[in-house]
């Protein structure tokens, strides 16, 4: 096998094959900085820069990729009752884990994801003004996207994992590490042809105004610590990796959702719940 | 939707890991080149050292400080003619160096970038000296992998900031260093 490693997404992205298949990787990491590009909450020409800009109310021509993650995102929405909400960027705007988009100011953004029509296959409707942050979900959709270029490439076998949102495909059962929040790695498990996310927000927060922030958005909006970690399990990495951050938000509405999205929640021991 | 056979999946029972420090090494600065400027059929060293006020104006122009007068530079040909340049540099990742191969035209334009190697430990690990001293002095050449049977970790995001940093700083060398160069 032969892995080749590149800066995208806003992390390091690993892509697997056997070594007969070598060719095939540079159009799968092209598939991922496609995506990269389109959903990017920091670049400027981005499909979410173009949303943001845009008046309420207006239709907004964007990838089909794009829409195709808002789908999933708002099937979230719904599923979990409005705790999974991509307009969480006002939310990481104001804690600090987010750039302040230039021209806005993150309080005039009060959409939610119960504000966003998908017209069509090439065009959204954002119908109050709204800061979209795809962090939750877009690495999983790139790795699903990557392992779907693999496979039209007749690759018979590999791994693609996106800075910890992983998927594999192939007969093949592969070793995975599971990092904990502290970021040690104690738990490996074996897997075969399914995707693996993972969250924890242990390392990743701050203080505002002596006030606890982490990037996990739960019940009205207000930010969520966990001690530990979240790995959730399922047939698409967009699945696994929405999940997570359902499952930190609420175990319970988590619990729920598993049979749908046919996934399976693996904790940190020491978070209480059964793995 | 279909649904996974969970008594295949879990067939092997988890596996404690005993140690969280682990690198990988991904591609060879030849292998490297060849990916990032497939068209050259040669690469050259192409030593350069950096004077204290080139230093400096890379700083300006990057925003990070460049912290070795020489770095690691490749000349690509085909037939003789320039190419592209390949550099390979370091950054430190979350706990340890990332080494990155970067490939620019002639004209100051990424072409790729290839991650060479990584490594990381765990949080108790970073300060320990000893620890860090088995990869002082280390290059991308040398094969040193610990753990090797668990390459594939689950867990909180890497940021990929530093490298995409990193990248800025080199475009920056490229223009006050290379971009006279034939």
């Amino acid at each position: 096998m032969l892995t080749r490693c590149k800066p995208l997404l806003g992390t390091l992205v690993e892509i697997t094959v056997p070594e007969a298949a070598a060719g095939a990787v540079d159009g799968a990491f092209a598939v991922i900085a496609t995506i990269h590009a389109r959903m990017s909450f920091h670049a400027d020409d981005s499909d979410l820069a173009l949303l943001r800009k845009a008046h309420p109310g207006m239709t907004v021509e964007v990838a089909p990729e794009t829409v195709e993650v808002l789908r999933i995102a708002l099937d979230f929405y719904r599923d979990s009752n409005g705790l999974f909400d991509v307009t969480i960027g006002r939310e990481l705007v104001r804690s600090g884990f987010l750039p302040q988009p230039e021209g806005s100011i993150w309080s005039r953004h009060q959409g939610t994801s119960a504000d966003i029509e998908i017209v069509d296959d090439y065009r959204v409707r954002c119908h109050k003004p709204m800061l979209i942050d795809l962090g939750g979900i877009a690495k999983g959709f790139a790795v699903d996207q990557a392992i779907e270029a693999l496979q039209a490439a007749s690759v018979t076998e590999g791994l693609v994992n996106a800075g910890g949102d992983l998927r594999m495909f192939g007969v093949r059962k592969w070793t995975v590490g599971l990092r904990d929040g502290d970021g040690a790695v104690r738990t490996s498990i074996a897997l075969a042809d399914c995707a693996i996310a993972s969250s924890s927000n242990f390392g990743n927060r701050r203080k505002r105004f002596g006030r606890l922030q982490t990037p996990h958005i739960g019940a009205d909006r207000l930010p969520i610590a966990i001690p530990g970690r979240v790995s959730v399990i399922s047939e698409r990495c967009v699945f696994a990796d929405a999940l997570t951050k359902v499952a930190i938000a609420a175990p319970d509405a988590a619990e729920g959702m598993m049979k749908h999205y046919a996934g399976k929640i693996l904790a940190e021991p020491c978070m209480g719940w059964a793995a | 939707m279909t649904r996974f056979n969970w008594a295949t999946l879990f067939s092997i029972p988890a596996i404690a890991a005993s140690s969280s420090a682990f690198a990988a090494d991904y591609l060879t600065v030849a292998e490297a080149q060849h990916i990032l400027v497939p068209q050259a059929d040669g690469f050259a060293a192409f030593p350069v050292t950096l004077s204290p006020a080139q230093l400096a104006q890379i700083r300006q122009i990057s925003g990070v400080p460049q912290r070795t007068a020489q770095p690691r530079i490749w000349r690509a040909t085909v037939g003789g003619r320039l190419a592209g340049w390949v550099i390979v540099d370091e950054v430190i990742g979350k706990h340890e160096y990332i080494t990155y191969a970067t490939g620019i035209s002639s004209d100051g334009h990424v072409l790729g970038i290839e991650i060479l190697s990584y490594r990381e430990s765990k949080g108790g690990q970073v300060r320990d000296a000893r620890w860090r001293n088995l990869f002082r002095g280390k290059t991308v050449r040398d094969k040193f992998k610990l753990n090797q049977d668990i390459p594939n970790i689950s867990g909180a995001t890497l940021s990929s900031r530093n490298v995409t940093d990193g990248v800025k700083r080199l475009l920056a060398i490229h223009a006050v260093a290379l971009a006279q160069a034939r």
